[in-house]
């Protein structure tokens, strides 16, 4: 349970995003990946898990503006391009974090 | 000797409630313990009549006191309380009388939203809760057809009392409207009409208000979440992709009032053969509950596409009604006891959220 339950989240540098667990390890995730990682149904088609978001549309310096508290298990990231819709589950986000080595890769992760 | 009640306590702080994880005794559900000799008695008060673990619990906590030393005989009743929970947030109101809101949403029409807001209703009364019903779809308010009901409910010096029947208290737009004059019922019109139902209905004491709502996510939805506490919605889909799309956009609506989603349920998931009983996912099985995973939301059920469930509805003799011990039936109360568990849950573990500072 630790490690899916952040205890701070913050801005790291400009735009970026640091959440800091509460088994103590701290996350880093840059802003355009956390674009490309959306979850949303517009993002990701909800049967077979197949990637719908084009990178190539999505703004090289994209990064989200700001970041509301969903329930007591998630995050909703709304973006400088506009899309908000996608729900950041922090099961989904401590699977993102790509340097947390006992971590299990994640799945449908964006190029 | 008689039997020692710490005893039968610690014995029985083994007995856990898996929803809400803790064990009944630190939960402070068992009371009025009385020991005669090797015979024991006790309540077990849950937090919801229509619990869906009530049996398993009542099992437990029996098998557990007999095993403590001097314990003959045990007789549990198990009682219920539905507790309330800590407002949201401040400003909001609350219906004098009512404990828990729970609005029935979706993201488009059809899905099936009056037709699960019945038939939950009359499952949660069937459990013996006490439950009202309010249909705030100004543009085609189906509750009194539903429920087998047209009369216009009694209003006695402003104050309105709602319908009843089957033990639910109902009201609807559709006792107020006129069919040709709904449409220009829009925006502050209606928001008027809300108020009303809200500020002068007699509801009395209701454990759980379930209110059937307009599809989509209009004014009525907004001004709802705006003003009232609610303790979730419920989001129904059908399986498809593209209903489920929307009703995506049901939930981040809900999302960004800070108004919280108890679950979804899938309706017309399946098409049950009234010949074999044999169950066929027409739409492929699971794309509901796949988006509860992603979104991180609890999956309260599905419900069979069947022509049953319609013709019930269509004769004012919703399917819990019609056939309780039937199939179909049984799937309601089902969704019913999720629901009223995750109601629980909510209420329970009221932590504290994550700090942001973005
Ligand atoms: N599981 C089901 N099996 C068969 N028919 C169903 C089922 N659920 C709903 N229906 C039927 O589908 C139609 C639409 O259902 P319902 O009115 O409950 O949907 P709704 O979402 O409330 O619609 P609206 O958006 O118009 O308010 C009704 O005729 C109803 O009887
Ligand atoms: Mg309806
Ligand atoms: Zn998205």
């Amino acid at each position: 349970m630790d490690r899916t339950t952040p205890v701070e989240i913050s801005r790291e540098g400009a735009h970026d995003v640091a959440i800091l667990w509460k088994d103590g390890r701290r996350s880093s995730y840059a802003a355009r990946y956390l674009r490309l990682a959306c979850p949303c149904a517009q993002c990701i088609e909800e049967i077979t898990g197949r990637p719908l978001l084009d990178p190539a549309t999505v703004p090289e310096d994209v990064h989200p503006v700001r970041i509301d508290a969903v329930g007591h298990y998630a995050i909703q990231i709304m973006f400088s391009d506009g899309h908000g819709t996608g729900i950041f589950t922090f099961d989904r986000l401590r699977e993102l974090d790509r340097e947390d080595s006992d971590s299990p890769s994640p799945s449908g992760s964006p190029a | 000797m008689p039997a020692d009640e710490k005893a039968i306590l610690t014995a029985l702080g083994k007995v856990m409630d898996p929803d809400l994880n803790r064990d009944i005794v630190s939960l402070g559900f068992v009371k009025n313990m009385k020991i005669v000799g090797g015979k024991v008695a006790f309540d077990v008060e849950l937090t919801t009549p229509a619990c869906p673990v009530k049996d398993q619990l009542k099992a437990q906590a029996e098998e557990q006191a007999l095993s403590v030393e001097g314990v003959e005989s045990v007789d549990i009743t198990m009682t219920a309380q539905v507790r309330q929970s800590a407002p949201q947030s401040a400003g909001l109101q609350k219906i004098p009388g009512v404990t828990h809101m729970i609005p029935v949403a979706s993201g488009k029409g059809g899905v099936g939203k009056s037709t699960v807001s019945v038939n939950l209703a009359l499952a949660l009364a069937q459990t013996g809760a006490r439950v009202g019903l309010m249909d705030l779809d100004i543009y085609g308010p189906s509750v009194p057809t539903i429920m087998g009901l047209e009369a216009k409910p009694v209003v006695e010096e402003n104050r309105i009392l709602p319908a009843e029947k089957h033990g639910v208290k109902f009201i609807s737009m559709g006792f107020f409207l006129e069919e040709e004059k709904a449409v220009v019922w829009r925006g502050p019109m209606l928001v008027k009409m809300i108020d009303e139902f809200i500020a002068n209905v007699e509801w009395g004491e209701l454990d759980y208000m379930i209110v059937d709502l307009p599809p989509g996510t209009g004014d009525i939805q907004l001004s709802l979440c705006q003003k009232i506490a609610l303790t979730g919605a419920v989001v129904v889909s059908t399986p498809q992709d593209v209903a489920l799309k929307v009703a995506q956009k049901a939930i981040s609506l809900f999302n960004s009032l800070k108004t919280p989603v108890l679950g979804l349920v899938e309706n017309m998931s399946y098409y049950s053969c009234p010949a074999c009983g044999e169950k066929d996912y027409i739409f492929g099985h699971g794309g509901t509950k796949k988006a509860a995973t992603r979104l991180g939301l609890p999956f309260l059920g599905e419900l069979p596409l069947s022509t049953k469930i319609r013709e019930d509805s269509d004769a004012g003799e919703p399917t819990v009604i019609a056939d309780p011990n039937g199939e179909h039936a049984r799937a309601f109360q089902a969704i019913a006891a999720q629901m009223a568990a995750q109601v629980s849950i909510r209420t329970m573990n009221e932590e504290a959220a994550v700090k942001i500072n973005f």
